[in-house]
């Protein structure tokens, strides 16, 4: 009796091991997933750590709805200069980036935006807590448009359809 | 009628040039008007997560406004901890990477060195040792190189590695507490080096209160035995005594900073530094 549970109970052990294996896998893909948005993000930083900026390991991600802004809430010393970089990996998907103080007017000296990612300068006039902006927008037909360019076939299979969210990812330096 | 032509042409040619660097540069350049954001209806969804800023932020504007002797503000715990409990390690875990972050500002490649060993120690108690590893030979190797920038790189990479692999492992309660410690210790060390040559420009640097607020929401959410330990109640009592001095004010007087001080090197001594007492 006892050695016919034997092979149920190793059965169970591999079962839960082989889940917890695929559970971990997914996590892990739906982290490279969010990473996506902060490799863009990053690529973006790049040419200004040059500069002298330094870039935070720690970011914000996640997804949104096209057009709904978000709102990110973060300290900022005054003395110190700011760049915040903002990236999208959804094919036909673009983003915007702003920088606002305590009493809302935008404080962003300097900005860009194109396609995949944005960025915008600040300089604190006050060490405060500021607040940053990212707008992510899709369009379809851009989407369509960067997907045959890449040769690829939209939506095929329902493989990369647009299901109502777009990835988006957010670092910054200081120097 | 020339003169007037040629001075026509110059301001539109004014204007075009403006209008072009500000369409180029400007944050504000669709509308030519800066935006003003109403923050209490706002149309969208506010993001929760709280990046705290590593204590190298706050140290480059201290150097910017003076050059403290940063060698003076290290202090290295003689013994590591010798507890299991997670969330006193986490906390001991991230002050030791902000006290990686003064030893960098010192240039002082023996206590990085010194540093990156107790850091791997330290990850081995909490199970991360085989994350951790890797940053602690680069901690090393960049001190061994005097490659300060990269240490600073190595060490914020540390602390968001054992972060995000507590988060894996649904241990977000201790994953925060590293940031606090982090947190704790760089503003233990700027309140020293303030109160030891006092100004108001410096003394802003503690404007803070978003942070301590998040702080105290993160220990009131703690579920658990930790929640109850003697330390993190102390902690506890700590945030709200540091929110009494900073929340309100505009300003921070040579007293507040020393207040901030002693709240901050009492709130290490549950965890990090030998508590000071009568006899030693």
């Amino acid at each position: 009796m006892i050695l016919e549970k034997q092979p149920n109970k190793l059965l169970r052990f591999t079962a839960s091991g082989l889940l917890a294996a695929l559970c971990l896998l997914m996590a892990g893909k739906v982290y490279a997933f969010v990473n996506e948005a902060i490799s863009i993000a990053l690529e973006a930083a790049t040419p200004y750590v040059e500069q002298g900026f330094e870039v935070r390991e720690d970011n914000w991600s996640g997804e949104v709805e096209p057009g709904k802004p978000l709102l990110v809430r973060h300290q900022l010393f005054r003395g110190n200069e700011y760049w915040f970089w903002a990236g999208t990996s959804w094919p036909g998907a673009s983003v915007k980036v702003d920088v606002f103080d305590s009493s809302g007017n935008s404080v962003g000296l300097e900005s860009f935006a194109k396609n995949s990612y944005a960025g915008v300068r600040a300089l604190p006039q006050k060490t405060a807590t500021y607040f940053i902006r990212v707008i992510a927008e899709y369009d379809p037909e851009k989407a369509a448009a960067e997907a045959r360019a890449a040769g690829f076939l939209p939506a095929a299979d329902g493989v990369g359809e647009f299901r109502g969210t777009v990835d988006w990812g957010l670092v910054y330096g200081y120097r | 009628m020339i003169r007037n032509f040629l001075i026509q042409s110059t301001i539109r040619a004014a204007v075009v040039i403006l209008a072009v660097t500000i369409s180029t540069t400007g944050a504000w350049a669709e509308n030519d008007v800066p935006e003003q954001l109403d923050l209490t209806n706002f149309p969208g969804e506010i993001v929760d997560k709280v990046v705290v800023p590593i204590p190298a932020e706050i140290f480059a504007v201290l150097d910017k406004l003076g050059e403290p002797e940063w060698s003076n503000g290290i202090s290295i715990p003689e013994e590591e901890p010798k507890t299991t409990e997670r969330a006193i390690l986490a906390l001991t875990f991230g002050s030791l990477i902000g006290e990686g972050f003064i030893a960098v500002q010192a240039k002082d490649e023996e206590k990085i060195k010194t540093i990156g060993h107790r850091v791997l120690n330290l990850s081995e108690s909490l199970g991360l040792a085989n994350a951790v590893r890797s940053h602690s030979l680069g901690i090393i190797e960049a001190a061994d190189r005097r490659d300060w920038d990269q240490v600073r790189r190595e060490l914020d990479d540390t602390q968001q590695t054992v972060r995000e692999t507590m988060e894996r492992l649904r241990d977000e309660e201790v994953s925060g507490l590293v940031s606090l410690g982090g947190w704790l210790r760089g503003t233990n060390v700027v309140t020293h080096f303030i109160s030891e040559a006092y100004s108001e420009d410096k003394a802003e640097l503690l404007n803070q209160p978003g942070l301590i607020v998040h702080f105290r929401e993160m220990l009131a959410s703690m579920e658990g035995p930790s929640k109850s330990s003697s330390e993190i109640r102390a902690i506890s009592t700590g945030l709200a005594r540091l929110e009494g001095v900073i929340s309100g004010a505009e300003t921070f007087s040579e007293e507040d900073i020393n207040e901030l001080h002693d709240i901050s090197q009492t709130m290490l001594e549950e965890f990090y530094f030998v508590p000071v007492t009568a006899e030693n």
